[in-house]
């Protein structure tokens, strides 16, 4: 072989090279992208240099590694943004739910201490107002919460569906790719895309990816459902949940073209795992938390204002008007139907800021499962008042066999709180017994003392019960951050690690430079020499 | 290991958002002066924070409940001074009474100063607050206490017998007042004997005492009353409660009955009687006595059964009234111990406020000290960052070239 040809291998060897560092150099930023090589081997034997390929720097191990986590931080980043809204809601202490139940039991103590005086029967009308109100706006802030939360995971379901649809494709055109290439020549900016929608996929929901013979990319969700099966892609569904329709949640369609649910712990990393566990975890329950204080404070203001006697010396009549507990008719139900008329009983000590599912049996009758603690209850097929939870639940219609119905005592009671006395004479601030008149104080004086009574659950007063969901949100908010950083620590020690292999380094890159400039040059003074020799043989220069 | 151009710039950022987030953060404690903001700061003390407000609270309400209680017993202590100023007043006019030498013009004039303290006290026991609610009805704090009937002039209590009470504290129910009844119909348990002429007696006897002489009698403390009988030969007997055997009266002679001793003076008429009972028996009314009295001063006196009526009406109304003044020293003293106790309850509840207020502060309050030293670490932190990022990204092999 000549020195020519030798020395123009050189020059292509080089300018390839030199393509690489160029295409390393300008995508230093890009995302997805994976710094490339340039492979030279021996041509022959002594017949000059040919590129093996440019190959693409990347570990499948680290990008795994590293998307598991991502989904993690993805998931717990939600979840902080979620949780922090509320977390500040109960932030304020000024307009916050505990100033305005000290308040309200301070205008009882001024109607104790003027029981006849108008001004202090209105400030109590007026504090009951202001407190009512919140505890509605408190509850509503916690409903959009809901409602914006089923609106996002529309959202995801929406982008993971897309993302799913781009992979499948890029399955298709890499394999294409690779069909039409030489040996060796891999599609690169193929693969980045493909990796890189993996990786934002990873940041939606949590993936397992399986890399069949071939390179094609498999990815399963959940419980194992195909989410992209070589070039077929499997569209996931936003639908309400079956047993509570306010429930946005996940489903797919099975082969025979069904609708099924996710259940709702499925997920739990990447925004939607985040915002399923936000849920499920925090939203519910602290709007659960708020409706028990709402129930126990109307429902024992009430008790014992009916003791008293108002000015006109009837018994005092109902101070608040709380609704009654929610009831759901399970969407695979033989009918719609609700076949009960739940209440709140008058003893209120076993009333919790849980959610019991009911489910009926012909043959083994009502079993009540709480849902918190998984405590269950059963009642006979032919009974007619199931009592669990602080409720009472009429039974007024007949489940079919295997209905099942969703129970949630307290979820939209503090939104349905409301004062129901305007007329200040119909305060019951005295006693029936021994005298009617305008100077007695006594019942407001018990009023007044509710607020040292176990009113919530039987335990705790409104305030303590107050105080530990205070201490609920704030303590998992704590803990989420503390998670969050701890695992954003290790997503960004992983993308270091996967940059060390893949990232482009810019000094690097500038020595490449310097190297396959200088072997160009080396090489067309090969030629030149070659040149030279040929000229001196031939005696041209002479 | 190869440090990628991106994880180089990626690492100094992030070094960078983490130093000016606790950067901001120690600054938004300062701006606030709290260290617990969100209850995610510290959720052991925003919880605790909510309970020891509660509890605040609910201790400025026991203090609120002492200012209204004090203001109603201070009004009520000024009230009962009057009283006692009139009970005396009345006292004094009646030991004038006494005196044999007036006439039926004096003691018509008497009669006129005593009504005017009969008004007043009837104006004071019919006392109201700024608000217009009445002082001394228990609970019926709308309608005048003491009612005067229009034509018979006897004063009726239209009150009840209630006690409003304010909580001033965690575990004290206090009075803040006394009942009309209470004050003007209500003798102290110890008070003493009273014996009353019946009002029909047609003779001259008149009566001194009773006073006690032996309380392990038998009978003490059992009511029973003297009736006169005059035979047709002129002897005079009395006998008590009609069951007993009559005994011969004699004029002046001091009798005993049921361990009380009672000195008889003057001619009974026959049937004419005298009851004695404890003083909490015999139905204490102070608006009644100085009716009694108003009554006996005005009619003017003819005989001497006239004169036996009015001394005998004297002098059971000289005992009702020390009585009546006994009892409304005794309120009065049992308010002064009551505003007594809200001082003592006052410094409690203060120590308390301030226990709180201390406790709160040490929740989620700001340790200025630290958290200045802390913002002065903090920026001497975030320059070190920023200058680090700026100097690595200066350093480039492209300067060079």
């Amino acid at each position: 072989m000549s020195i020519f040809s030798i020395g123009v291998s050189g020059l292509n060897a080089a300018q390839v090279a030199l393509n690489t560092t160029s295409n390393n150099i300008t995508n230093v930023y890009t995302d997805g992208y994976n710094r490339q090589t340039t492979l030279l081997g021996e041509s022959g034997v002594g017949n000059g240099v040919q590129v093996e390929g440019v190959q693409r720097q990347f570990s499948q191990f680290v990008a795994t590694q590293l998307n598991q986590a991502t989904s993690n931080s993805s998931a717990l980043d939600t979840y902080e943004t979620q949780i922090a809204q509320i977390d500040n809601l109960l932030a304020d202490s000024e307009a916050g739910l505990a100033p305005l139940l000290q308040s309200f039991f301070s205008s009882l103590q001024d109607l104790a201490s003027a029981p006849s005086d108008p001004a202090a029967r209105q400030g109590l009308i007026g504090t009951a107002d202001t407190l009512t109100a919140q505890f509605r706006a408190f509850d509503g802030y916690l409903d959009d919460m809901q409602q914006s939360a089923n609106g996002q995971i529309g959202d995801v379901v929406f982008q993971i569906n897309n993302t799913a649809e781009q992979i499948a494709m890029l399955n298709r055109e890499i394999g294409l790719a690779k069909a039409k290439a030489k040996t060796g020549e891999a599609p690169n900016s193929l693969l980045d895309q493909r990796d890189q929608l993996v990786a934002e996929l990873s940041t939606m929901v949590d993936v397992e990816l399986s890399i069949q013979d071939g390179g094609t990319y498999n990815i399963s969700i959940g419980n194992g459902q195909s989410l992209v099966s070589g070039t077929r892609s499997f569209a996931l569904e936003a639908m309400a949940s079956s047993p509570d329709p306010s429930r946005t949640v996940v489903g797919y369609r099975d082969g025979a073209g069904n609708l099924r649910e996710f259940g709702e712990s499925t997920f739990t990393g990447g925004e939607l795992g985040g915002l399923m566990t936000f849920r499920s975890e925090t939203l519910d329950k602290t709007q659960n938390q708020l409706g028990q204080l709402a129930v126990s404070l109307a429902q024992g203001f009430n008790a014992q204002h009916a003791e008293g006697v108002d000015l006109n010396g009837d018994a005092g009549q109902d101070f608040f008007s709380i609704g009654a507990p929610t009831v759901y008719s399970n969407a695979n139900n033989a009918s719609g139907d609700v076949p009960f008329v739940a209440s709140f009983s008058d003893d209120l000590s076993g009333l919790t800021a849980s959610d019991y599912d009911v489910k009926f049996s012909a043959t083994d009758g009502y079993s009540v499962t709480r849902r918190d603690t998984g405590e269950t209850s059963t009642f006979a097929a032919d009974a007619t008042t199931l009592e669990f939870g602080g409720m009472v639940v009429t039974v007024n219609g007949t489940p079919a066999d295997g209905d099942r119905f969703l129970v949630q005592p307290t979820r939209h009671a503090a939104g349905q709180l409301e004062k129901l006395i305007q007329d200040t004479a119909l305060i019951a601030a005295g006693q029936a017994e021994g005298g009617t008149g305008s100077g007695d104080n006594r019942n407001a004086l018990a009023l007044q003392n509710l607020q040292d009574k176990a009113l919530v659950g039987g335990v705790a007063s409104l305030s303590q019960a107050y105080a530990s969901m205070v201490g609920d949100v704030g303590n998992r908010t704590n803990v989420v951050q503390v998670n969050r950083q701890a695992q954003a620590g290790l997503t960004q020690q992983l993308r270091a690690l996967q940059l060390s292999e893949s990232g482009v380094n810019l000094d690097e890159e500038a020595a490449n430079l310097i190297r396959f400039q200088q072997y160009y040059q080396a090489s067309a003074k090969v030629i030149e020499v070659g040149a030279t020799v040929l000229d001196t043989l031939l005696g041209l220069d002479a | 290991m190869r440090i990628s151009t991106v994880t180089m710039f990626e690492q100094g950022l992030n070094s960078l958002v983490r130093q000016q987030g606790e950067y901001l953060k120690v600054g938004q404690q300062i701006a606030s002066g709290k260290r617990v903001v969100n209850p995610s700061d510290d959720p052991q003390a925003a919880s605790q924070a909510v309970g020891v407000a509660q509890s605040a609270a609910v201790n400025q309400q026991y203090a609120d409940a002492r200012i209204s209680t004090r203001n109603a017993l201070s009004q009520e202590e000024s009230v009962l001074g009057s009283v006692a100023d009139a009970i005396a007043s009345a006292k004094t006019l009646l030991v004038q009474a006494g005196n044999g030498t007036l006439s039926d013009a004096d003691r018509s004039s008497l009669a006129s100063e005593l009504n005017g303290i009969y008004e007043a006290l009837l104006g004071q026991a019919n006392a109201t607050d700024g608000n217009g609610r009445y002082l001394f009805g228990g609970y019926q704090d709308k309608s005048p206490p003491f009612v005067k009937d229009a034509l018979t002039g006897i004063v009726s209590y239209q009150g009840d017998a209630g006690v409003v009470a304010q909580q001033v504290d965690a575990s004290r129910q206090m009075a803040s007042g006394d009942n009309g009844l209470q004050i003007f119909q209500t003798v102290h348990g110890s008070a003493s004997y009273l014996a009353r002429a019946d009002a029909a007696n047609a003779g001259s006897v008149t009566f001194t005492g009773p006073s006690v002489t032996d309380s392990s009698d038998a009978g003490f403390g059992t009511s029973f009353a003297l009736v006169f009988a005059v035979a047709a030969d002129g002897t005079t007997t009395y006998s008590t409660d009609g069951g007993t055997t009559p005994v011969p009266y004699v004029d002046g002679q001091s009798i005993s009955v049921n361990g009380l001793s009672l000195t008889l003076e003057g001619t009974p008429a026959d049937g004419d009687s005298i009851a004695v009972s404890a003083a909490d028996e015999a139905d204490p009314d102070l608006f009644r006595t100085l009716r009694n009295m108003l009554d006996a001063l005005d009619t003017p006196l003819q005989n001497d059964a006239d004169r036996a009526r009015l001394q005998n009406t004297l002098s059971t109304s000289s005992r009702e009234l020390d009585n009546a003044l006994d009892n409304v020293l005794t309120t009065r003293a049992s308010v002064g111990a009551r505003l007594n106790e809200l001082d003592v309850l006052d410094t409690v509840g203060g120590n308390r406020a301030l226990n709180y207020e201390q406790t709160l502060s040490d929740l989620v309050d700001l340790d200025y000290n630290a958290a200045i030293s802390e913002y002065s670490l903090r920026q001497v932190g975030l320059q070190a960052a920023q200058k680090a990022f700026v100097d690595i990204h200066q350093l480039s092999l492209f300067k060079l070239l």
